[in-house]
């Protein structure tokens, strides 16, 4: 298909000119007529050869060698990452971003994910757990043989997992959370039920996509995240949950490429009324003050704005999707307030034992509805009982 | 000496999300929350019914809801920044009356506060400056004062009844009082060091209460700047304070949910109240209709309670 458009732009030598669409810039912002599952369509631009400035012309070069990249994968069936195609010609490119967009908008022009033009993203996130994946040939991976987490392994159609011994999924935002839980002695027993996975931040394709085949292959284990209390936090789960805009041809139902959202997703946490459960908002000690408590902070003007931002989300509107979230961003502007999830460690037992605490509350009796998994309400968190 | 207040109604799913701020009337409890409504409550009955509800007011939420003591004026402010006037006609129905926009920047307008007689509304600010307005109509809304302070964000605003002063209370600790006759800072108090969330000034503008995340109530001398008395007991933050219409009480809200009524000549508490486990983000005194005094608590459990003062 490639071959396609790069054959009919040498025929036509007067002037070449190819049709990009991007999702670069579209925003969650505004409501959506059609509000729910629906994305917006994507912007198309035009990049011409030659082009009136040397601007265009750059970009018209780093596109078609793109392409030609792009081109030579499918035809000899390799997989490249994108800091492969990076390294080719850093020179030309001059930053990864660069060619991260472009890659994007090829895959987001021909309407199909990016694995299907054969270029991947070097694995960011760590995953660990008690799992194993039988690979088609015959060899195994197992969830804990690495001591610290593994990269996020891609999992091939013809793939086997075997989550028999999983009770839960945890999502966290940052590795540094990720790091200290696996050094705790506690973990040894909560671990051997669960699978933690991290994707640093903003998560990749990659780790998206394992937690998708996770949850498609086992869609009673529950997958909870686990972020800071800031803007961000909530933008980071929004990304696990319902996806990217940037990215949403990735989203595609086809069989090679699953949708990557995660609408089962839970918060388990950072929310304002855990914070108010830390010691340095809690009664009984008078002259401990918010400002001693590790990890609460004042929102930047930034963090304000995002907010704001993020408020006009039609996943955050009145009749949105999220109304804790709009809860709790709320709440965040009237204190001016952010807390990372350190400030859990604060709690006596630290993490861990909030977290064991709180993943065993809510494994409580689970009820089949339908077919659909859904906890009983005695173990929903407070903000839930209040949509 | 305990005084006793009795529930006399409490109006549940008020909102559907957190009540931020309650203002109420000779006869009405306005309320304003996280959802972009604020709905009118009706006072002289006994079950409190709904009477009005503004739909659409701000989109994205109302985070400070105020009226004005003695005319029928009322002011909300939005997350979206914007201030939006409100009064109201014999019947008690609510209308627009006009919107005031600082350069459409939110944070712009954070906490307001208006005149007893609805003609001044003074305003708080992200970057600390401190501002107060006209609300006339005819003469488009203008900025008529513009205070300048030390940049650190303004979470609380009041004017005084007379109109005489405005105070601010900011989140490094500061709590200013302005002179609105002379445009000038009268005093700077000696602050709390933690940030202060509510400043009040007492009926006669003689008392300037303020209060925050130290849970200390502090109590000043508005014409000398000294800081007169301490208010301990709270656990949580103080998010509220609203002075009964005599100046003889002092109504606190917590963040902890806990709400005090504080007896000014004693210094005292005489009365604690428990509004569910959520935040309570507002307390307030009803104008006295009654022999009996009566305020309204609000907050994260979407519901306006409603005391009165025990017979005896």
């Amino acid at each position: 298909m490639i071959e396609r458009i790069v054959d009919g732009l040498l025929d036509d030598r007067e002037q070449l000119s190819i049709t990009l669409k991007t999702r670069n810039g579209v925003t969650r912002r505004g409501a959506h007529p059609n509000a729910s599952g629906t994305v917006p369509p994507a912007k198309t631009r035009d990049i011409t050869f030659p082009g009136s400035t040397v601007q265009e012309a750059w970009r018209f070069t780093v596109l078609v060698r793109i392409l030609e990249l792009i081109h030579n994968c499918l035809i000899d069936n390799t997989i490249m990452t994108k800091r492969d195609m990076y390294y080719r010609h850093p020179d030309l490119f001059m930053k990864q971003s660069v060619v991260d967009r472009y890659v994007d908008d090829v895959a987001c022009t021909l309407g199909i994910s990016r694995s299907s033009l054969n270029v991947t993203a070097a694995a960011k996130g760590l995953v660990i757990g008690n799992f194993d994946i039988l690979r088609a040939d015959g060899t195994n991976v197992n969830g804990r043989n690495e001591q610290e987490g593994m990269l996020v392994p891609r999992i091939h159609l013809n793939d086997t997992i075997d989550l028999s011994s999983i009770r839960w999924i945890l999502v966290i935002e940052k590795e540094a959370t990720f790091r200290s839980l696996l050094c705790s002695p506690q973990w040894l027993s909560l671990g051997s039920q669960g699978l933690m996975l991290t994707a640093k931040g903003y998560p990749d394709l990659a780790s998206r996509e394992f937690l998708r085949r996770l949850a498609d292959n086992s869609p009673h284990i529950p997958i909870f995240a686990l972020v800071d209390f800031d803007p961000d936090g909530i933008a980071i789960m929004s990304t696990y949950k319902h996806g990217s805009y940037r990215l949403a041809h990735e989203n595609v139902t086809s069989k090679d490429a699953p949708t990557l959202n995660l609408p089962q997703l839970r918060w388990l946490g950072v929310q304002s009324h855990q914070i108010s459960r830390t010691p340095g908002t809690e009664s009984d000690t008078d002259n401990d003050t918010i400002a001693d408590v590790q990890g609460l902070m004042r929102l930047t003007t930034r963090d304000r704005m995002r907010a704001l931002k993020m408020l006009e989300w039609d996943l955050c509107a009145e009749d949105g999707l999220e109304q804790a979230w709009r809860r709790e961003l709320q709440t965040m502007l009237m204190l001016n307030i952010k807390a990372e999830m350190q400030i859990l460690d604060e709690l006596p037992g630290g993490l861990t034992s909030w977290l064991s605490a709180e993943l065993g509350a809510r494994q409580g009796p689970v009820v089949e509805v339908g077919g659909l998994v859904s906890q009983a309400a005695s173990t929903s968190s407070d903000d839930d009982l209040l949509l | 000496m305990s005084k006793q207040y009795l529930t006399l109604h409490t109006i549940d799913n008020a909102h559907p999300s957190d009540v931020y701020s309650l203002a109420p009337t000779k006869d009405q409890i306005l309320s304003a929350s996280g959802s972009s409504s604020i709905r009118i409550y009706t006072s002289d009955q006994p079950d409190f019914p709904l009477v009005q509800t503004l739909d659409s007011a701000h989109a994205l939420g109302i985070h400070h809801l105020v009226t004005a003591k003695e005319s029928n004026r009322a002011a909300s402010a939005g997350f979206e920044g914007k201030v939006k006037l409100w009064s109201s006609d014999e019947e008690g129905i609510w209308t627009e009356d006009g919107e005031i926009v600082d350069k459409y920047k939110p944070g712009d307008i954070w906490a307001i506060s208006l005149s007893a007689d609805g003609l001044y509304l003074a305003s708080s600010s992200i970057n600390g400056r401190v501002n107060v307005w006209s609300t006339a109509k005819s003469e488009g809304l203008p900025k008529i004062r513009e205070y300048e302070t030390k940049g650190s964000f303004g979470l609380c605003v009041d004017l005084s009844t007379d109109g005489r002063f405005t105070a601010s209370g900011h989140e490094n600790g500061s709590i200013y009082v302005f002179n609105n006759d002379t445009g000038r800072l009268s005093h700077s108090l000696a602050g709390l060091v933690h940030p202060i969330r509510a400043v009040s000034f007492s009926p006669a503008s003689k008392l300037l209460a303020a209060a925050g995340d130290a849970r200390i109530i502090a109590l000043y001398d508005v014409n000398s700047g000294e800081q007169v008395a301490n208010f301990t007991g709270h656990g949580g933050w103080v998010l509220s304070l609203d002075w009964s219409s005599t100046g003889e009480y002092l109504l606190s809200g917590s963040h902890d949910s806990k709400a005090k009524v504080w007896r000014i000549e004693t210094r005292s508490c005489v009365a604690t109240h428990s509004h569910g486990d959520k935040p309570l983000w507002t307390a307030k005194w009803l104008p006295k209709a009654t022999r009996s005094e009566m305020f309204a608590l609000a907050g994260g459990n979407c519901a306006i309670s409603i005391y009165r003062e025990a017979a005896g």
